[in-house]
């Protein structure tokens, strides 16, 4: 009777009483879970209608924001995207804590870990979609100029200027993110150099007759020039 | 306006007639523009008190200077009788943003503190400019009780092609009204319209750059000013700097008729068809100088914004139109044209685009510059061989088009 106790009967008593001390922690959870959706949901509305009020759209609009998500496939307005990114924050953030109310080591420290590194993901990813945007409108800007200026490889150049920002936010992302920090750092001073080097070559040899024949049509006027007054 | 001014302004305290020219290193020819005013004072108006305000923006080449000494010493040489009138001049420079509208503005504020009768304002760089203009700008004002009196020029063929091709034929169609010049800088107009004109809050936007001439017009149309124009002959001017920048200057002045579409687009949508309206003046025809064109290079232009815009003008313009200019950059030279149909759409297109904000608002419209040299150069290649007289056909047909599918506008608008 007693071997049976203490095989079968304490461990099952033993569980039992964990569970009685973890069940309220569970339920807890399970609400603070409920709640968080619940809480997203109104997040998300509120920002939804907050974001519309201030015409969100609109500014994106005007400073190519939009215009820089249609072109990665993202069609929808930026109010909506915010906002789903508030509840999802919202929910996220309401699921740690209840994962922590559950108070089980292991999860415990994963979450610290998780906690210290978030900020890095959120400022990464951040410097991320910006630079994005900001190569977009940048090479976009430099194109038209390059064809207003008659550059024939105006493409070549608005690509180049949009490679360039873009790539230097993946700089900053990366050394945020703290992977290969120097590495990073002298790869991009490498490739940078590298190319700004090759260009000066290229056109310090290359380009020396072409660099001759337009300073020549450019100070001796021998390209005939319209006179036409647009105004 | 700075304590100098006042100072000036209430030494004069009231005056007539005010006649503004706004300058920026205009020394070269702004001594015989401030003569022809004077002269134009002291034959037209020799019993009225008139001021002549030279607004500048900070030129540094003398260009005050020479305001300040110019004049008429002798009337004889030039007038067979003359009363001896009362002329002052005041010189200043402008406060603002820099651009021809600051320097009006400061013009309308010397107008208003004066409570002058009528004004008017010429450019600094004019060389053809007579005493005659004076008159013809001021009269309709203080005689026929006119508000506004916009410039008619005999151009050259290829003169004003931003006029002939895209703000002419567009304001005309939407506000129904026929100024043949709405943006020419010279222009004539009443004391209330100078108020009118003060009151509006738009002095920091493109209005005080290149946007201030087809912002004066358009107000005055759209709010039911009397209208007129006024024959003047010839526009000569010095040449403009080769480098400034036409890119610059349609963004100035498109996206100012852009935006004065938004502003009184409860003043254009019921127009059908155009008015003409009254015209003073005496008609003659004038020999004008020849306008040096590269045809070659303007295509080239056109070829490369078609080749590299296309990302740029797809959500812009109709599928169908854009594949016409991209089957245009593979033609040859021979059958390079952008008929005034095509030309009609992009503008159209161009318009709803910038009203529903589809693009940057600077990118959009500065993407407009190739298809514009396309346009001006398919313009010079059709009248290379036209008469003034055809040119000016050529120019009513393509206003008749634009009135035409003004429809299309109004569907794309809302």
């Amino acid at each position: 009777m007693n071997i049976l106790d203490r095989i079968i009967i304490e461990p099952f008593e033993r569980l039992y009483e964990k569970l009685l001390l973890f069940l309220p922690n569970l339920l807890t959870s399970l609400l603070l879970v409920i709640v968080g959706i619940l809480l997203g949901i109104f997040v998300k509305w509120a920002f939804l209608r907050l974001l519309r009020a201030i015409n969100l759209d609109g500014l994106s609009q005007k400073f190519g924001i939009q215009e820089a998500f249609s072109r990665s496939g993202v069609r929808e307005p930026l109010s909506l995207i915010t906002s789903r990114v508030m509840k999802w924050l919202t929910i996220i953030t309401f699921v740690i804590v209840a994962m922590q109310n559950l108070s089980i080591p292991t999860v415990e420290h994963l979450i610290d870990k998780i906690f210290l590194y978030l900020p890095n993901i959120f400022i990464g990813a951040l410097v991320l979609i910006l630079g994005y945007i900001l190569s977009n409108f940048l090479g976009q800007a430099a194109l038209i100029a390059a064809v207003n200026a008659g550059i024939r490889s105006a493409g070549f150049i608005g690509k180049s200027v949009k490679f360039t920002v873009f790539l230097l936010s993946c700089t900053m992302a990366l050394e945020q993110l703290g992977i290969g920090k120097d590495t990073i750092i002298v790869t991009f001073s490498i490739v940078f150099g590298g190319i700004v080097f090759a260009f000066a070559i290229a056109f310090g040899l290359g380009g020396r007759d072409f660099a001759r024949d337009y300073l020549e049509r450019r100070l001796k006027g021998n390209e005939k020039r319209d006179e036409i007054n647009h105004l | 306006m700075n304590r100098k001014v006042l100072e000036k302004v209430n030494e004069i305290s009231e005056a007539d007639i005010l006649v503004g020219i706004p300058s920026y290193n205009n020394a070269r020819t702004i001594g015989h523009v401030v003569r022809a005013v004077q002269a134009g004072f002291a034959k037209y108006f020799p019993d009225r008190k008139t001021v002549l305000v030279n607004s500048d923006g900070g030129s540094t080449d003398g260009t005050m200077e020479v305001v300040h000494s110019a004049g008429i010493d002798d009337f004889r040489s030039i007038l067979l009788s003359h009363k001896t009138s009362s002329f002052l001049k005041i010189a200043i420079p402008y406060h603002g943003i820099p651009g021809k509208g600051s320097a009006f503005r400061t013009i309308f504020q010397i107008a208003d503190a004066l409570k002058v009768k009528a004004c008017a304002v010429v450019d600094s760089d004019l060389r053809s400019i007579t005493p005659e203009w004076i008159e013809l700008l001021i009269k309709p004002v203080i005689v026929d009780n006119f508000d506004y009196v916009a410039p008619l020029y005999q151009r050259h063929k290829y003169d004003g092609t931003i006029t002939n091709s895209i703000v002419y034929p567009l304001t005309r169609a939407l506000y129904g009204r026929r100024v043949r010049q709405p943006i020419g800088g010279d222009f004539g107009f009443s004391a209330d319209l100078a108020r009118f004109y003060l009151t509006q809050n738009v002095w920091e936007t493109d209005v005080a750059r290149y946007g201030i001439d087809i912002w004066m017009t358009t107000s005055a149309i759209a709010n039911d000013f009397k209208v007129c124009q006024a024959y003047l002959g010839a526009k000569i001017h010095d040449p403009k700097d080769p480098g400034s920048d036409l890119s610059a200057m349609l963004y100035q002045v498109v996206g100012s008729t852009f935006d004065l579409m938004n502003t009184y687009a409860g003043a254009w949508k019921d127009v059908t068809g155009s008015q003409p309206v009254p015209t003073f003046g005496f008609h003659y025809d004038v020999g004008l100088e020849p306008v040096s064109v590269n045809l070659e290079r303007m295509i080239e232009r056109f070829c490369l914004g078609v080749r590299e815009l296309g990302s740029v003008w797809k959500d812009v313009l109709p599928t169908g139109l854009f594949e016409f200019f991209t089957d245009l950059i593979t033609s040859s030279q021979e059958d390079f044209a952008i008929p005034d149909g095509a030309w009609v759409e992009t503008v159209y297109s161009f318009a709803v685009a910038a009203h529903k904000k589809l693009l940057n608002r600077e990118h959009l419209l500065r993407s407009l510059t190739p298809l514009y040299i396309g346009r001006v150069a398919s313009f010079v290649k059709e009248t290379q061989e036209s008469s003034a007289a055809e040119v000016e056909e050529k120019i009513e047909s393509l206003c008749r088009v634009f009135e035409q599918n003004k429809d299309t506008l109004r569907c794309n608008w809302d």
